[in-house]
């Protein structure tokens, strides 16, 4: 786990909610029964209602950071005064986990809003330490990193993410974010075996599950899943959680759901399933 | 093999201006083609932006209706992508754009408008600030009063526009009467633009009011600010309004101008 400083309440193995701008108000207002929650800093890097919010909700609520900014794949190294910023936001809030994805979203000074692909090479892993190093130093404490979402591969890889993944751990200490969803989505767009891939994560290293609902597009005849979160849990994700589950043991699980954002309380029935299905194996496991 | 700096630059080229020609022959094409692949992401960059842009922009939107904001946001982004990850910093040279923008220009007041829209979303996201003692004043020695410089809330900002930005603005929110007919020939308009209390308010003012507080917001001396509104009105009541901008809780503290004529310290 990351290290936890004084006044950091740790996260519960239970599934929290993403929380999104839609839902705050409600949230505040009702206070309802949610295990944890997480957001992301780049929303609240300002002053006013939405940084008020997040006072009243940090009380109520264990916490995590979920970051989709710091580009910690970009050659050109993290942008200092972005994470200034964010480590400001870490300082005040002290959330029980800040994550990142493995990704890259700034070049030559633009920011294109997205989690953009790497190519896994040799070159790649030394930058991406680098810049995990660089925030990990700058927030002083243990970050986790998520695998992403991929539409592509760069013919030049030459290592396998989730090997990739394991390196970047061990070399840095960093912890890693299972986003099976994620799994299931590049498994399926470049043709690889998820639970393969599942079962080549080193499991130590995993802090936390995210979960989500993706869209199937065709593409030039061909399916293409994009990761849109914006649909239930699709079946084959919640069996792959539940293979997740017996992997790296009970680790707090989060369901995300950021486009056609549904009806809190349909969220919240989602992050119902993951608790379910987290009790079942857990059972399963000790009739073994 | 190309290295990871110019990787990264060739595609964030193929994602920005809609040509993959540089990057195709790196991705590998894994049973569809390399320029689909890329077009994924290129998708995501152009929708999930031209969303914050609506966000931000909702009215001006609703003016030109959601196709041609798509179409106005999508050259926009193309030249002026976000140079931070905080989506709702993006956008400020929006106004400037529309400004230039030839397909608008049969609605002039279309930038102001975008204007208006962008204050609001910098008055919503700025630093909370405490207003100040109106007592401190008392530090202030008489001789001293013109030389005061200021700081004001960071939430408030001052708008001019020869059109009737605030009633287009109001006119077109939800639940307003969308069938009202703004009158543009009624400004120019001189607005303060303030959050307060989690909301942010808007509303005219008088043109002496407007550039003494339009002044001070920029950093004038008091003094300076006074001779700006009593330009646009000789018999303006200066110590009224300074009471009120203390009463407003608009003023946040102050220092001293170190010398008549020089630099604010």
């Amino acid at each position: 786990m990351a290290s936890e400083g004084v006044g950091v309440r740790s996260l519960p193995a239970r599934a929290g909610i993403g929380l999104r701008s839609p839902h705050v108000a409600e949230v505040l207002a009702a206070r309802p029964a949610l295990s944890w929650l997480e957001v992301h800093p780049e929303n609240y890097l300002g002053g006013g209602p939405a940084v008020g919010a997040l006072d009243q909700l940090r009380s109520e609520y264990p916490m995590a950071f979920h970051a989709v900014g710091l580009s910690i794949g970009s050659a050109e190294g993290v942008d200092r005064r972005h994470l200034d910023r964010v480590r400001g936001l870490v300082e005040r809030f002290e959330p029980a986990l800040v994550s990142e994805h493995l990704a890259w979203s700034r070049s030559g000074g633009a920011y294109l809003n997205h989690l953009l692909p790497l190519p896994y090479t040799e070159e790649s892993l030394a930058a991406v330490c680098r810049n995990v190093d660089a925030v990990q130093t700058a927030l002083r404490r243990r970050i986790l990193i998520e695998n992403p979402s991929a539409y592509l591969r760069f013919a030049c890889s030459t290592i396998p993410e989730a090997a990739f993944l394991a390196e970047l751990a061990r070399r840095t200490g960093c912890g890693l974010l299972c986003d099976v969803n994620n799994v299931h989505v590049t498994a399926q767009n470049l043709g690889l075996d998820a639970v393969g891939y599942l079962d080549a994560i080193p499991a130590d290293a995993v802090a936390e599950i995210h979960l989500a609902g993706h869209s199937a597009n065709d593409v030039d005849g061909r399916t293409l899943l994009i990761d849109d979160h914006g649909a239930p849990v699709d079946a084959a994700v919640w069996t792959l959680y539940e293979h997740a589950l017996r992997r790296f043991g009970a680790v707090p699980t989060l369901v995300e759901w950021d486009t056609a954002v549904p009806p809190l309380e349909v969220l919240m029935g989602e992050a119902r399933q993951a608790d379910a299905r987290r009790r079942a194996v857990s059972e399963d496991a000790r009739a073994a | 093999m190309l290295g990871l700096p110019e990787l990264q630059a060739r595609l964030a080229v193929a994602l920005l201006r809609e040509d993959a020609r540089e990057i195709v022959g790196a991705v590998a094409s894994d049973g569809l083609s390399p320029a689909a692949r890329v077009a994924v992401y290129r998708n995501h960059v152009f929708a999930s932006l031209t969303d914050a842009l609506a966000a931000t922009y909702p009215v001006v939107c609703r003016l030109v209706d959601r196709r041609f904001f798509g179409f106005a946001a999508d050259r926009f982004i193309r030249s002026h992508p976000p140079t931070g990850p905080c989506l709702f910093e993006y956008g400020g040279g929006f106004p400037e754009f529309l400004a230039g923008f030839p397909p608008c220009a049969g609605h002039p007041y279309l930038a102001d408008v975008a204007r208006l829209e962008w204050t609001m979303n910098v008055a919503l996201h700025a630093e909370d600030a405490r207003a100040m003692e109106p007592a401190r004043l008392g530090e202030v020695r008489p001789e001293n009063v013109g030389r005061l410089v200021f700081r004001v809330d960071p939430s408030a900002a001052w708008l001019r526009s020869p059109w009737s930005v605030d009633r287009i603005w109001r006119t077109n929110q939800p639940g307003a009467d969308f069938g009202a007919i703004v009158d543009l020939t009624t400004g120019p308009v001189r607005l303060e633009i303030r959050r307060r209390d989690d909301h942010v308010t808007l509303r005219a003012l008088e043109p002496a009011d407007f550039a003494l507080r339009a002044a001070l917001g920029a950093g004038a001396s008091f003094e300076a600010a006074a001779d700006a509104a009593t330009a646009e009105d000789p018999g303006f009541d200066l110590a009224a309004s300074l009471r009120a901008l203390l009463e407003e809780g608009l003023l946040t503290g102050f220092s001293l101008h170190p010398q008549e004529g020089g630099p604010p310290s």
